[in-house]
């Protein structure tokens, strides 16, 4: 089926391949598939570099006339976006979601993981349980309580919730360290490590995959929510990215700037795509019984 | 055993301590100072959170009063003001700029009466014209003060009619040659069907109103007529009145009979992401909200506008919008608030607020002259005789007025849209609405 020659000048090995018709044919397919996956990103890319005029235009532009690489600068010179500073703003209360979810919902989980007591069971059924209530049941509560703490308008109402862990991540982490061997800690206790190092020396660098995936799911919940920041938020200077976003659309009587608003779109992947990129490795790595016999 | 409970108490330890230094911050500016600041709850888009420029202005005015404006995204508005309200953080100053209208916010008791607060306040004064005040007074006593006033027009391709070779539909309400029927005879010259999309292209797109007040048009009623002083609650449903079957018929006729107006799905595969076919050019004459006009500048074909033509029967022919200011029950400063309202429909600053806004019109009738000329390419004369037509000719929108609209309008939506595609007929389709909203009706208006 293949040929091997020896490309004597690059010295390197050349399997030369018939390709089969049904190889072709997958190849096809798949190409296929590939560009109608990729079309809407396309779309996305073009579009932001649309002036309004040709956004407008029927049938529409596949690759702009003219790129009107103008539409980030606006977004960013624009005092009526503020979109910097609403980047800015998403970044803060992403890193310190990702921060408090992972050290309050980590310290937790170890806890109803490594002991078992009266009632723990009841406990964390507890936790559990308030995975049932919708968001818009405690908004109003939850507004009051903030409202009554002087916090309305400003950051700190997104962020401190995370500080004190999430049922979600609680129970991931839960399951996760639960199956770290007892040999560990027992090793670590007759080495005479306190019960705070056996968390943090042993079970958090153990649990790296875990880590990453409550990282990378809380970062985007708080990346992509709405309408928690919708309710507390007052001041533009205050506004996170969903927020800003959503008011380029919400005039019933204008024409939506959409080059602008996929300018925007682009730019607010990226963090994801960082994010996604650098946890990755860790999801790889995690080989946690290394060690043990 | 014993690291356990160490460990659990500091725990407890730590977040009672840290909630105890949180709610230390929270009574700052007890102090009470002549000072008062007002709330200007409004939608965050550049037409409606311009008020943010006119405030330094208002401050100089009032040095005791301070404007504070807090914002929302348009689908968000209405969450945001409900828990604003349910945690007695209501704003000050607000419109319906969400979904819902003034009934509805009125039935709610959210609304405040401002009577005493605007007894020296004469419409006259401002040139805003007594029918526009009297939409917001209910048993003489007034819960709001207009402020922005949209009608409904026709907007037409000039690019398309000179490709025709037909003349220009006139800007004059009075001229009866342009009726109905002549638009319809104008649609079917102007109409290319073609399975191209990029050759198709319609007469006319008849976006009169939301769909319940279509008929209207047609001297048809789908709510009688004590709906308008009751409150917002119809006590009768037309739907099965022969001229309201008539009026959906001949309506969406156009679409599958006579062919001249776009199908949905052609319209959704045309207009894409802008919700309206007419931007893409494929549209001649198009019905809608003067609102359309603001983005004229931004067209790819020469814009015209005309009165919407003469009616077969009765005799609205106009949608109005009229936006008005309201003051929040709940609201502390009710003497100021009024005030601000006052500042805002001033000529000087409603002429102000058009360009600020990029092209709101002002419900200031003095100042709407200046609107008039704001738009670039379109004679002023016929746009201000388009709008004043408009205003003789015209009816407030239902859903300004009537209670519940937003379920309302939601159920028109769904059910219509099988005769819309052109499954279903009018005929099957409105008595199964008419026992629906009774219905509902029944259920919301208990």
């Amino acid at each position: 089926m293949s040929e091997v020659t020896h490309d004597a000048s690059s010295k390197r090995i050349i399997v030369k391949r018939k390709l089969k018709l049904s190889q072709i044919v997958g190849f096809l397919i798949l190409l296929a598939v590939t560009i109608t996956m990729l079309s809407p990103v396309w779309f996305m890319l073009s579009t932001s570099l649309k002036t309004t005029k040709e956004m407008l235009m029927f049938p529409p532009t596949i690759i702009p006339k003219v790129f009107a690489w103008e539409n980030f600068r606006e977004l960013f010179t624009n005092t009526e976006i503020k979109f910097g500073q609403q980047y800015k703003n998403s970044l803060i209360v992403g890193i310190f979601t990702v921060i408090g979810t992972v050290l309050s919902s980590s310290f937790v989980a170890f806890g109803f993981a490594r002991y078992k007591g009266k009632g723990s069971g009841l406990m964390f059924m507890l936790v559990l349980s308030t995975l049932m209530l919708p968001y818009p049941a405690i908004m109003i509560p939850q507004f009051l309580l903030f409202m009554n703490l002087g916090l309305h308008d400003s950051l700190l109402p997104l962020i401190l919730p995370a500080f004190f862990g999430s049922a979600y991540m609680i129970f991931l982490l839960r399951q996760f360290f639960s199956t770290l061997p007892d040999e560990l800690y027992n090793a670590g206790r007759i080495d005479g490590c306190s019960e705070f190092r056996l968390y943090w020396n042993i079970t958090l660098p153990l649990a790296g995959p875990a880590l990453a995936t409550v990282a990378i799911f809380s970062f985007i919940w708080s990346w992509n929510d709405l309408l928690t920041p919708v309710l507390y938020l007052d001041s533009q200077e205050n506004f996170t990215l969903p927020v800003g976003m959503a008011a380029m659309l919400s005039s019933k009587f204008r024409l939506a700037p959409w080059n602008l608003l996929m300018a925007a779109s682009i730019l607010s992947v990226l963090p994801i795509i960082v994010l996604f990129a650098v946890a990755q490795k860790r999801f790889v790595e995690g080989i946690v019984l290394t060690g043990i016999k | 055993m014993k690291n356990k409970k160490w460990l659990s108490i500091t725990a407890i330890l730590a977040l009672s301590m840290f909630a105890t230094a949180c709610s230390n911050g929270g009574n700052e500016g007890s102090g009470k100072e002549k000072q008062v600041t007002i709330t200007h709850y409004t939608i965050d888009s550049p037409d409606r959170t311009f008020v943010e420029k006119l405030i330094p202005e208002f401050e100089a005015k009032h040095p005791n009063i301070k404007v504070k404006v807090t914002k929302a995204p348009y689908e968000q508005f209405d969450s945001k003001l409900q828990s604003s309200i349910a945690a007695k953080n209501a704003p000050d100053v607000t419109s319906h700029w969400g979904y819902g209208g003034f009934m509805e916010y009125y039935n709610k008791d959210m609304l405040m009466d401002m009577t005493p607060y605007f007894e020296d306040f004469k419409a006259a004064d401002y040139n805003i014209p007594e029918d526009v005040m009297n939409i917001y007074k209910v048993d003489g006593k007034t819960y709001g003060i207009p402020l922005n006033s949209y009608v409904t027009v026709m907007l037409y391709n000039k690019d398309l009619f000179d490709k025709a070779g037909l003349p220009y539909p006139p800007t004059d309400y009075e001229d009866k040659s342009w009726t109905f029927d002549k638009m319809v005879e104008y649609a079917k010259k102007l109409t290319v069907d073609s399975e191209n999309l990029e050759e198709a292209q319609y007469g006319v797109d008849f976006g009169f109103g939301e769909r319940d007040q279509r008929p209207q048009y047609f001297g048809a009623n789908v709510y009688s007529d004590d709906t308008w002083t009751n409150g917002g609650k119809p006590t009768e449903i037309n739907l099965t009145k022969p001229d309201v079957i008539d009026a959906y018929k001949t309506l969406y006729g156009l679409i599958h009979d006579l062919k001249v107006s776009p199908t949905p799905a052609f319209s959704q595969s045309v207009s894409g992401q802008f919700g309206d076919p007419f931007l893409s050019g494929k549209i001649a004459m198009s019905v809608v909200g003067s609102w359309s006009l603001a983005a004229a500048a931004d067209f790819n074909f020469k814009v015209g506008v005309a009165a919407v033509p003469v009616s077969p029967k009765g005799d609205v022919r106009s949608v109005l919008y009229v936006d008005p200011l309201f003051v929040l029950k709940d609201s502390k400063h009710p003497k100021e608030a009024a005030e601000w309202i006052k500042f805002l429909v001033t000529t000087e600053i409603q002429e102000k607020s058009i360009e600020l806004s990029g092209g709101n019109p002002p419900v200031n009738q003095a100042a709407a002259e200046k609107y008039y000329s704001n738009f670039e390419g379109i004679d002023p004369a016929g746009i201000k005789q388009v709008f004043e037509g408009a205003y003789k000719y015209g009816f407030e929108s239902y859903n300004h007025l009537i209670s519940n609209y937003s379920q309302i309008n939601e159920l028109f939506i769904n059910e219509l849209s099988g005769v819309e595609n052109g499954k279903q007929k009018v005929e099957d389709v409105l008595p199964v609405i008419e026992q629906k909203l009774k219905d509902l009706l029944a259920r919301v208006n208990k």
